[in-house]
């Protein structure tokens, strides 16, 4: 698979703190790769070493297959990106801003004027952006990450301080860029929702760790519902379902049947009764994404 | 780079920087008009008299003092708003930035000179001067001045990238261009004190067989060791600040 990024044994320590540790970040080209995790959890340390703003403490860092270190402004040439709160220049309009910024990575300046109707802010454009509000702020900060036309776009938290309209803008924005544009993005969030309507693959950071990288389908392999079973004698009914063949988790003397349709479950119920145990609950677990996640993190700091 | 110091000369020219330019040179014109150069009159040439005086507040205080502040003043709009993250993560190195931002400063206190060197004409234009102007020497005063203030731009410059507030790289400042009162005044410290040399560059000494009013070699290893002491310690700080 071609990977727009890739991190080996990606770690930044900050004294005894260990912010990132031993990521192993993928990126495949035209994803929309949802970087997922709790504030602290090391998102924005990562993101800054991905744009050589950060020295890692070790580990490597490979971009459109070039080593980050060694073909730095190449691989920038070719990266939008828009790291924590918006960056700006407060005595400048919003045009003037990125009209600062075009000098350098060379645009026609008609770009100026495509960028700003992107993130609809064309009629903003000749006011000084001190007196911008947080959200406004936040459209001109997507709108210099796109200047460059980049393949590889990297958003740190984009919606945050947008107002649901805004957020709901930005998130369709966002999903048209790799169809339309061919674009990479990498985008951050402690939001699960907000990676589970935009994203293709996720990753899942706590505490500087990845505990999870796949597809978001995989990930929503996790959320499907099982049928839960509180029986007696749950550790011999549970073997009594295995040697029926059919799939059974047993977790603290609750039997788990995942993935079940409804004439599985009626059997194994069956099976059970027949087999001379008392079926007392029979119920239906719906987990979210959020609980998922939070199982996750939650696992992780256990472990 | 040459894209880099345009952008940079963008962000400045819609900034008032104009009134920070003509400060010194105001200053300047005020310690001339003031001055009573008349006793001069008929021993030496007046505008010599006027020059001294003129220097006296502007080559000692003002001109090391107004380096730190266009430093700060050029790394402000970075601090301010998250401005290094964004202009670092494109596609530019950071020796070039910090050398577009150090030209940059050189420009502005090359436009402050040239400001002071109209106040010097003013001033005596003031006084009704008649004996003719010095041209030459002027020159070599202002042009001295400028050189001399390489090294200093340079530290401050390093001290801006530092520190996000405007205190710390003035107090800095301050505290070395103060003691440059006494070490002007020491025939030891004196050529060796890089916050002194803008003085001993713009006064107008007697010839010497030498460029600058100060000795070549002085130029050279004073002005020209601390401005590569102060620049490269700048320039590797800044390669290693995390932003
Ligand atoms: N410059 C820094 N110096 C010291 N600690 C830092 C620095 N930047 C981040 N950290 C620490 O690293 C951890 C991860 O922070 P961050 O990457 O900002 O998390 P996130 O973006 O996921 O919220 C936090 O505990 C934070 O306090
Ligand atoms: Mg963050």
């Amino acid at each position: 698979m071609e990977y727009i990024v890739r991190t080996e044994n990606l770690s930044k320590h900050f004294g005894q703190e260990k912010a990132v540790s031993g990521l192993e970040m993928k990126i495949p080209k035209g994803e929309i790769y949802g970087f997922l995790g709790p504030n602290g959890a090391g998102k924005t340390t990562t993101i800054r070493m991905l744009l050589g703003l950060m020295k890692p403490t070790s580990g490597r860092i490979e971009i459109f297959q070039n080593d980050l270190k060694k073909e730095r402004l190449n691989i920038l040439k070719r990266v939008g990106s828009l790291v924590e709160s918006p960056s700006y220049y407060p005595h400048l309009t919003a045009k003037e801003n990125l009209e600062a910024m075009r000098k350098i990575v060379g645009m026609p300046k008609q770009r100026i004027n495509e960028v700003l109707e992107i993130v609809r802010l064309t009629a903003a454009g000749d006011k000084k952006v001190k007196g911008f509000s947080l959200g406004m702020k936040q459209r001109l900060g997507i709108a210099a990450s796109l200047l460059n036309n980049p393949e590889l776009l990297i958003l740190d938290e984009p919606t945050n301080g947008l107002d649901p309209s805004g957020i709901i803008e930005i998130r369709n924005l966002i999903k048209s860029l790799p169809s339309e544009c061919g674009m990479t993005v990498l985008i951050s969030s402690h939001l699960l929702s907000e990676i589970d309507q935009m994203a293709t693959t996720v990753g899942i950071v706590t505490k500087g760790k990845m505990i999870f990288q796949d597809s978001i389908e995989a990930m929503r392999m996790f959320a499907q519902q099982s049928v839960l079973l509180k029986v007696s004698e749950s550790d011999k009914a549970w073997r009594a379902l295995l040697g029926r063949g059919m799939k059974a988790g047993l977790d603290n003397g609750i039997i788990s049947l995942p993935q079940q349709s409804d004439e599985n479950v009626a059997e194994a119920v069956r099976g059970l009764v027949e087999d001379g145990f008392s079926v007392y609950r029979v119920e239906e677990e719906k987990r979210s994404l959020e609980d998922i996640f939070l199982q996750m993190t939650r696992e992780e700091q256990a472990g | 780079m040459l894209t880099i110091l345009k952008s940079e000369w963008f962000k400045l020219r819609k900034s008032n920087i104009i009134g920070i330019l003509l400060a010194g040179p105001l200053i300047g014109l005020g310690a001339g008009i003031g001055a009573d150069t008349a006793e001069a009159a008929g021993m030496m040439n007046e505008w010599y008299m006027i020059l001294i005086y003129m220097n006296l507040p502007y080559a000692v205080l003002f001109l090391p003092l107004i380096t730190g502040v266009l430093a700060s003043f050029v790394c402000r709009y970075e601090h301010q708003a998250g401005g290094w993250k964004q202009l670092l993560a494109l596609p530019v190195t950071r020796g070039k930035v910090f050398a577009a931002k150090y030209v940059l400063i050189l420009l502005l206190v090359l436009f402050i000179q040239l400001f002071y060197l109209a106040a010097i004409a003013g001033a005596g234009l003031y006084k009704g001067i008649a004996d003719p102007f010095p041209a030459a020497i002027v020159w070599k005063s202002i042009l001295g001045g400028w050189i001399a203030a390489f090294p200093l731009v340079a530290l401050q410059l390093w001290m801006s990238v530092w520190f996000k507030s405007f205190a710390a790289p003035f107090a800095v400042n301050v505290v070395f261009t103060l003691p440059s009162i006494l070490a002007m005044n020491s025939e030891k410290v004196g050529p060796y004190y890089p916050w002194a040399q803008p003085f001993a560059m713009m006064y107008p000494a007697t010839e010497n067989g030498d460029i600058f009013f100060i000795p070549w070699e002085q130029l050279i290893t004073v002005i020209g060791g601390f401005f590569l002491l102060f620049y490269l310690g700048g320039y590797f700080y800044f390669q290693r600040k995390a932003v």
